[in-house]
């Protein structure tokens, strides 16, 4: 595509669904979604619709993978064929959600106190239903959120978001758009109290100086992040129990 | 004053030893979905799963016969053994067992003895978490039930618990409303009129 076919992508301080360059798109978070799973969550986030359920620990198969002194965690990220116009229309293991399964799996690898269920495994499988730019932000966030909800001993939770450059401006939490036809791509997963940086990925250009602005953008963002998984985990933890006396700590 | 903490939310400041929790740099943090109470300072885990501990007494399913001993089921995936000396019973695949475990090494493999099979009857799975609840301070909510239910009833601490004779349909719904409710306050009470409002009704 040429210059001259770029769609423009900040106008005005404004971006083209007008968000300003901090704004997020609306994000919605549900925990506990799914009844057979131990543990699942529900993201939508802008158009992205991503779910994640979440098994574990259990008997380790095959029985050749399992690690006696720790469990061994396995990660599955999907996109179903009907989640994007096109590009992904095949479903089944590609590089990219190779990829995305290894780098996902390895935030959590960061995160879960493996060594006190030795020889079992913890599944994650995440399935994106419809895409829109930042899936993989939106895989970890589920995928966190389900973890808390199977009651997986974590030593940290974590959040997620991309930021990138479009037309030289920095901005937080790209869309497909401007993901596509912007200048840099570059998704961060932080946990929430050591602010760990347990995914880190760039595509595209940028300076030094941009790079540091996007990374501390992406660390003040993944916080409205951050405030909407706790709610989700309390709000369902509520309806579950069906609790008054217990303050919502929010 | 009671609170919902998440994982990696700080207990204390100091070190401790609370069901879960981590240690991490002299202070305690949470490591799955508790229940925090501010004035005792103590941390209750909300989900999670069993972790065996000696000297806990469980409810297990016989899942295999072999030469040595048995294997058996206690908890989704997790097998312990119990050795045939360990035991006076034979049992057969498929036995329901009461069981205290004898030793849990470091890499999780349970031993147990003091088996004995339990006969007809009712299992049931709670989340292991609420087990402490549903025994009660000295045995006490589970005495309240047995008491006014005439039941049999045998608690393994990972979450399945057997029962037998009496009302059990009564049993198992006091069992429920302990499990659905367990950090409330007030639960005793309101498990004590639970189960003197059923008894009117009949």
């Amino acid at each position: 595509m040429t210059e001259k076919e770029k769609p423009e992508l900040f106008v005005h301080g404004k971006r083209l669904d007008g968000r300003t360059v901090e704004d997020l798109r609306p994000l919605k978070i549900q925990a506990g979604v799914l009844n057979s799973a131990d543990g699942s969550a529900f993201v939508q986030w802008g158009n992205n619709k991503v779910l994640a359920g979440v098994y574990g620990p259990r008997e380790c198969i095959p029985k050749h993978d399992s690690d006696p002194y720790k469990a061994v965690l396995k990660c599955r990220y999907n996109m179903a064929p009907f989640c994007s116009s096109g590009e992904h229309s095949r479903s089944g293991p590609s590089r990219r959600s190779t990829e995305l399964s290894k780098v996902i799996r390895e935030v959590f690898e960061g995160l879960i106190l493996t060594d006190k269920y030795p020889k079992t495994m913890i599944e994650i499988y995440i399935e994106v239903l419809q895409s829109d730019g930042g899936t993989r932000c939106a895989a970890v966030t589920a995928a966190a959120v389900a973890l808390a909800d199977a009651g997986i001993p974590m030593r940290d939770m974590v959040a997620a978001v991309a930021s990138g450059k479009i037309q030289e401006h920095i901005v937080a939490d790209l869309g497909k758009d401007e993901d596509n036809y912007g200048q840099s791509d570059f998704p961060v997963a932080v946990s929430w109290r050591d602010k760990e940086i347990l995914l880190f990925q760039m595509d595209g250009l940028l300076t030094r100086q941009q790079f540091e602005h996007a990374l501390n953008l992406s660390i003040s963002t993944v916080e409205k992040v951050k405030v909407l998984q706790k709610e989700a985990l309390l709000r369902s933890f509520e309806e579950k129990n069906g609790s008054p006396r217990v303050n919502l700590n929010l | 004053m009671n609170k919902i903490i998440l994982p990696g939310e700080k207990v204390s400041d100091k070190p401790e030893q609370m069901p879960g929790t981590y240690i991490h740099d002299g202070k305690t943090y949470a490591d799955v979905i508790s229940l925090y109470d501010e004035e005792g300072k103590k941390s209750v885990p909300l989900e999670g799963m069993y972790l065996p501990r000696a000297e806990d007494y469980i409810v297990g399913v016989v899942c295999d016969v072999r030469f040595a001993g048995y294997n058996i089921n206690i908890a989704p995936s997790f097998n312990a053994f119990l050795s045939g000396r360990e035991s006076r019973d034979k049992f057969e695949l498929g036995d329901v067992v009461f069981a205290k475990i004898a030793e849990v090494d470091e890499v999780n493999s349970v031993a147990l003895t003091d088996a004995r099979r339990l006969t007809g009857g009712k299992m049931i799975e709670v989340s292991p978490v609420k087990i402490p609840r549903v025994i009660g301070k000295k045995n006490s909510m589970v005495n309240m039930i047995i008491d006014s239910t005439k039941s049999e009833v045998y608690i393994g601490r990972n979450g399945r618990i057997w029962m037998s004779g009496g009302d059990i349909e009564l049993t198992v719904r006091a069992i429920q409303k302990v499990e659905q409710e367990a950090h409330v306050s007030g639960l005793t009470d309101r498990v004590k009129k639970f189960l003197e409002d059923e008894a009117e009704s009949e």
